[in-house]
């Protein structure tokens, strides 16, 4: 009875998870002209619709060369803020946490006008390289918590068997620490990817003159066009994350990676 | 090669006093060792000296150079830990290799030193291994080749026989005191287990509470301890607060014990009529027909069969007890009154406290 249950809930819960997807999905299929579901014959046309859109096309490119610097810069920054956090007294450190992870605690709104008025003073008011600091501050506490907790898996005692043996902070990094954490930059890397990826609220009041991220094109084509093109955007969108999973799962497994 | 002098080490934590002003010295090829319950102070000790932790105050000389400034990758000591702290994410090879392959050695000479080194450690063919695929001995067996293949100027030793099951200890116990006599390597080892300090040892260092209580050989801390803590802390013994009546001829003491006047040696400062403590190790006392002459009269309280010996309980008249060791075929049953006799080169006298 209680199995039953909970195998009832656990189905609603999946269901209420995964039923969206499937529906864009589904409707991306289409052979219609109406995004609808169940679809009405199928075909692949609407990906070719996307990808025939210059304007959908520039999007992309933006966004997936906004999420790639992202990436990079990001677990940079998150690796050396981790190590700093790893120095630091039990106190210190809570303290430093939470102001590292500050941009995720705040409500997205809040810190885009802040970024808003801090560019703008800067000189970087609606430009590619003030897009690109947001998306940085914002994806920043993902990466940190993740590579934070790859650290606090390594035993102090590496690095002092490592300085014993004759190697200098740096050599210690190279050698022990990197290998070490490799799991946790990666997973870091790939929810910057996808915090990036997929940012409306802070790309809608920073983007920059004449570019636009595909969340923002697909925003703007669905406020005056409702046809599966924008289905067939989400549904690539879907793939490329899943992408990522897997191959974070390939590499080094989703049980070590979080 | 090298002779260590560790002078006068004070450490704060806070407001308690970890170490207070802890002095020690190894000669060149020595084995020292650090022995005491935790919280002594001497795996703080080892730290300080590998370089891990900063001392608040002292100095730590390598053949009469300080060390204490320098960061523990230029101190050049090996440095073997309880958990053995291999690097998981390289090979056995690459573990032993790696003080070698930081000082950019040759690649043939890396792999001919690490051969030397895991054939001093007696393990070979499994290079290619990562540390988890290793047993706890022979995990502790890469990490101390590792540490020498370096050539040390001392080795650090951190209870390194403390996560082996008791079978293991023993064999990787011996093994440590080959490598370290064949290698001539002065040698601190940190442990507080007093049989394996004994067994291994040059000299101790029995550590209480952030101070050496006392420092010298094995042979003297177990039958010459400085004060009863140093008694109790290394191995079984009877110790009974006693008050010497005079001087001896010899320089011992006459103490009063069980109706007799014993005539036992004792610390050199004690003065006749001070409260001390009496030390009888179970092997000072004997058990012998309670008729003769001279003999203490003790009642038999309980028996317990070890195989090698009948380990006995008795009470003095007086209700002083005592733990001894009889022959395994002593016809001795609890309730039974015997003679006692104690072997006075055996006891020891000493104060409770060293002031």
């Amino acid at each position: 009875m209680m199995r039953a249950l909970s195998a009832a809930v656990l189905g609603v819960i999946y269901a209420f998870l995964l039923l969206p997807l499937v529906a864009v999905v589904a409707a991306s299929l289409t052979a219609g002209e109406l995004m609808r579901v169940p679809p009405q014959g199928l075909s692949l046309k609407w990906f070719a619709r996307f990808l025939a859109s210059e304007t959908f096309r520039e999007a992309l490119l933006l966004s997936l060369q906004v999420a790639v610097t992202t990436v990079v810069v990001t677990v940079v920054l998150a690796t050396l803020a981790a190590l700093c956090h790893r120095a630091l007294s039990r106190r210190l450190a809570a303290t430093y946490r939470v102001a590292m992870t500050l941009p995720l605690l705040l409500p997205e709104l809040l810190t885009a006008i802040g970024l808003l008025f801090f560019l703008n003073g800067l000189g970087l008011g609606k430009t590619l390289t003030g897009l690109q600091i947001a998306h940085v501050v914002i994806a920043f506490p993902f990466a940190f918590l993740a590579i934070v907790a790859a650290l606090e898996q390594v035993d102090p005692a590496m690095e002092e068997a490592s300085a014993s043996l004759g190697a200098g902070g740096f050599g210690t990094f190279r050698r022990v620490l990197l290998p070490l954490i490799r799991p946790g930059m990666l997973t870091g890397g790939l929810f910057a990817f996808i915090v990036s990826f997929d940012m409306f609220t802070i790309s809608l009041l920073l983007k920059p003159v004449g570019g636009n991220t595909l969340p923002l094109a697909l925003f703007d084509f669905l406020t005056y066009d409702f046809d599966p093109t924008a289905a067939a955007a989400a549904t690539l969108s879907v793939i490329a994350a899943v992408i990522g999973v897997l191959a974070i799962e390939r590499m080094v497994g989703l049980k070590r990676a979080f | 090669m090298t002779q260590i002098d560790v002078v006068g080490l004070t450490k704060r934590y806070g407001t308690t006093l970890a170490l207070d002003g802890v002095s020690l010295q190894a000669r060149e090829g020595e084995l020292v060792s650090l022995l005491g319950p935790s919280g002594c102070g001497k795996t703080t000790t080892l730290r300080c000296m590998a370089g891990f932790m900063d001392p608040d105050a002292g100095d730590i000389l390598v053949d009469g150079t300080s060390v204490t400034r320098l960061p523990p990758q230029k101190r050049n000591f090996g440095v073997v830990f309880q958990n053995y702290a291999l690097f998981p994410h390289l090979s056995v090879f690459d573990n032993v290799a790696y003080g070698l392959a930081v000082r950019r050695l040759p690649k043939a000479e890396q792999r001919a030193r690490v051969a030397d080194a895991l054939a001093m450690v007696r393990l070979q063919g499994l290079e290619d291994r990562l540390p988890r695929a290793l047993s706890g001995g022979q995990q502790q067996r890469v990490a101390l080749a590792r540490a020498l293949v370096i050539r040390p100027r001392l080795l650090l030793l951190d209870e390194p026989l403390a996560n082996l099951d008791a079978r293991l200890r023993e064999e990787v116990r011996w093994l440590i005191r080959d490598v370290q006599q064949q290698s001539r390597i002065t040698a601190f080892y940190v442990t507080h287990d007093q049989a394996e300090a004994m067994a291994l040892s040059d000299r101790i260092a029995v550590m209480k509470a952030g101070r050496v209580a006392q420092f010298a050989t094995p042979r003297e801390i177990y039958q010459r301890p400085a004060e009863a803590y140093v008694a109790r802390f290394t191995g079984d013994a009877n110790i009974i607060p006693a008050r010497p009546r005079d001087r001896t001829a010899d320089g011992g003491f006459h103490v009063p014990f069980g109706g007799v006047m014993l005539p036992v040696p004792g610390v050199d400062g004690i003065r006749p009529g001070d409260p001390a403590m009496l030390m009888l190790r179970p092997e000072a006392l004997s058990l012998i027909d309670p008729g003769a002459e001279g003999v203490i009269p003790a009642l038999v309280l309980g028996t317990a069969f070890l195989g090698a010996a009948l380990a006995c309980e008795v009470s003095l008249a007086d209700g002083t007890r005592l733990r001894l060791q009889a022959s395994p075929h002593a016809p001795v049953q609890p309730g039974m009154t015997v003679g006692l006799r104690v072997d006075t080169a055996h006891a020891w006298l000493m104060p409770d406290v060293l002031s």
